[in-house]
């Protein structure tokens, strides 16, 4: 309990100082913001200086910077993310359906990476040192050297263009995931791998297996129920790190693949300087950042009672 | 009544073919019931002679036997599958760090009912009440939350009376105890060998013992057999291996084993290392450190070849070195 509430407090503090140091972006970056609002918005590089001022007052801009930061994050609570400066919708639209997109992006592709890599490693980790270990761990390592903008166009070649199996581009259902997502899939997956493999070859030797053994398991059955477990414990943890990773989005992919996600929302934003986006975009990636790290932490504890015991031998 | 568990000519290798065996023509019985104890200093192959009758040597290893077998089960040629039944049902095993022995994730009660679900096919709740019964045999105090317990919250001792719990569950025919005491504290020690001594007793047992300590072996032990680098030296009863020790080795043991002072004040130490002897490709491998081949001019005799484990009076009693076989002669 004391440590689900000092996870709690843990990610009040991060989010406060994120969201903060996110807001102040504007001002670090040289320019007048009023003035940068309306170009974004207008196009025009001659401004009337009154319409600026006029516009600083209206944003609010002429308060003090910590006042901004307090209405901003009163609104951000009540779910306001504001409006953006070029489309003039609502931010929490925007990013809510980009953040959408690219969740079940980065979950399709490491639900691929983790189905392949979990059987390859410890397929690997047995027959440690023999023909089809060598055989995965080349091809699996050779994937983090492939690049996606390379491996994006030839699956569409391939899976659209020759087979017609499958849309080359869009987001208009399942069947347009599966491209995208198994491009995104091939790096983890490598890394997956080889961390599957390592633990895997530790868990071999490990002598409660051995124990396990002789008290009438299986070599499966010991595996099974002594094995996996241990060997999984380093897997969860690189999961989490991947999955807060790819919800920063992938322009190279979205922009290849004519994905909405959070990578080509937030480049558009960058380019456009439009700054509410961008803010919105980061407090979210950053707040589900630590929620994933912190329920990672939770589920290694599920997992590995070493970490959880408040009663240690006696 | 348990069977008699036999091994014959046991032989292992690890590494390149060609190297110097691990295990060396190893033969040994233990009778119903009897309790028989392997000793011998680290790396003389005691771990592997009890891993190869649980057929669970590391991978690479090359086991060759004329025959290992308990009562009519043929150990040596039994399938994987017929293995998975004969390990902890007829024969059970414990080991030297029981900490290490326990699945970090899994819970004591999980692990010590998998014999029973799988050896004696009880139910899920069966097997819980009678994980309750053997936690609290082996004398753990509140077993029912000890079942609840991780590997990390017990002791070394509570450990090891785990692995006891676990090993006598499947009622095993043959119990093989691999330095069971050797990681834990000197009171405890005591406790654990005596526990196994009486549950060894109580459900008629027979038991190989595997120990680099001769005291601790000989307040347990029927039979004794010594090893060094890889063969069977001297074997006896423990009584005759106690008192009158023949071969070299076994006599510089019992003297270590004694703590005596010598006259200087200084501990007894058998001069040399034990692991250079498994490069002796001929001859008698404990010649480079045995004081009698020297002092009996036996030199050129111990070099050329070792002899075979030989009778030296008493019918159980044999040993494997000169200097006994000529003074027999001698008489």
């Amino acid at each position: 309990m004391i440590f689900l509430l000092r996870r709690f407090v843990v990610l009040l503090c991060t989010l406060a100082s994120v969201s903060f140091l996110v807001f102040l972006i504007p001002y670090l970056t040289p320019g007048d913001p009023a003035r940068k609002i309306l170009q974004a918005r207008t196009g025009e590089l001659n401004l009337d200086p009154s319409a600026v001022e006029a516009a600083r007052v209206r944003y609010g801009l002429d308060k003090p910077v910590i006042e901004q930061y307090w209405n901003w994050g009163q609104n951000a609570l009540h779910g306001d993310l504001g409006l953006s400066y070029t489309s003039r919708t609502q931010v929490s639209d925007l990013v809510g359906s980009a953040l959408a997109v690219t969740t079940s992006l980065a979950v399709a592709a490491l639900f691929i990476a983790l189905v392949a890599a979990l059987p390859l490693g410890s397929l690997a980790a047995i027959r440690r040192g023999k023909a089809s270990d060598i055989a995965i761990t080349t091809v699996t390592q050779g994937f983090v050297a492939l690049p996606e903008y390379w491996v994006a166009p030839m699956l569409v070649l391939v899976f659209a263009l020759k087979l017609g199996i499958l849309p080359s581009a869009g987001w208009t259902g399942p069947a347009s995931m599966i491209l995208p997502a198994v491009t995104l899939s091939l790096r983890p997956l490598s890394y997956f791998t080889q961390v599957t493999r390592a633990s895997m070859v530790d868990v071999l030797e490990s002598p409660h297996l051995t124990a396990a053994r002789s008290r009438g398991l299986s070599f499966a059955q010991a595996m099974l129920r002594h094995g996996l477990r241990n060997g999984l414990l380093p897997v969860v943890t690189l999961f989490s790190i991947w999955l807060a990773g790819l919800l920063g989005g992938s322009v190279v992919i979205e922009v290849i693949f004519a994905v909405p996600g959070m990578g080509r929302l937030l480049y558009q934003a960058v380019t456009d300087g439009d700054v509410p986006v961008i803010q919105a975009g980061i407090v979210c990636i950053v707040a589900l950042t630590v929620l994933i790290t912190t329920l990672t932490d939770l589920l290694y504890a599920l997992i590995n009672p070493t970490v959880r015991s408040s009663n240690v031998s006696r | 009544m348990t069977d008699t568990l036999t091994i014959s000519g046991l032989t292992v290798e690890l590494g390149p073919p060609g190297s110097p065996p691990i295990l060396d023509r190893v033969s040994l019985t233990v009778g119903p019931g009897e309790i028989v104890a392997l000793v011998g200093e680290s790396g003389s192959g005691k771990s592997m002679t009890a891993m190869s009758l649980m057929r669970l040597l590391p991978p690479g290893a090359r086991m060759r036997a004329d025959a290992i077998s308990l009562g009519d089960i043929d150990v040596l040629h039994a399938s994987e599958h017929e293995m998975n039944h004969i390990r902890g049902a007829r024969i059970s095993m414990l080991f030297q760090q029981p900490k290490r022995m326990l699945d970090p994730t899994a819970t004591v009660g999980a692990q010590v009912a998998e014999p029973l679900r799988l050896c004696l096919g009880l139910s899920r709740s069966q097997a819980h009440a009678r994980v309750i019964e053997l936690l609290a045999d082996v004398g753990i105090a509140e077993p029912e939350r000890r079942a609840h317990s991780y590997a990390h919250q017990l002791s070394g001792g509570i450990a090891q009376r785990v692995m006891i719990a676990m090993a006598l569950a499947g009622q095993p025919d043959v119990l093989i105890a691999d330095e069971p005491t050797t990681a834990l504290d000197v009171t405890v020690e005591v406790q654990i060998l005596q526990l196994i001594a009486a549950k060894r007793a109580k459900l008629g047992m027979s038991a190989l013992f595997v120990s680099h300590d001769l005291g601790v072996v000989s307040s347990v032990a029927d039979r004794i057999a010594v090893m060094y680098a890889g063969r069977i030296v001297e074997e006896g009863t423990t009584r005759e291996i106690l008192h009158s020790p023949q071969h070299p080795y076994t006599k510089a043991l019992v003297k270590c084993a004694m703590l005596k002072p010598e006259a200087d004040g200084s501990l007894y130490t058998i001069l040399g290392d034990a692991n250079a002897a498994r490069a002796v490709s001929h001859g008698c491998r404990f010649r480079a450190r045995c004081l009698v081949c020297t002092a009996e001019h036996l030199e050129q005799k111990c070099e050329s070849e070792e002899p075979e484990l030989a009778g030296c009076g008493r019918a159980e009693h044999s040993s494997r070195c000169w200097a006994t076989i000529e003074t027999r002669k001698a008489r």
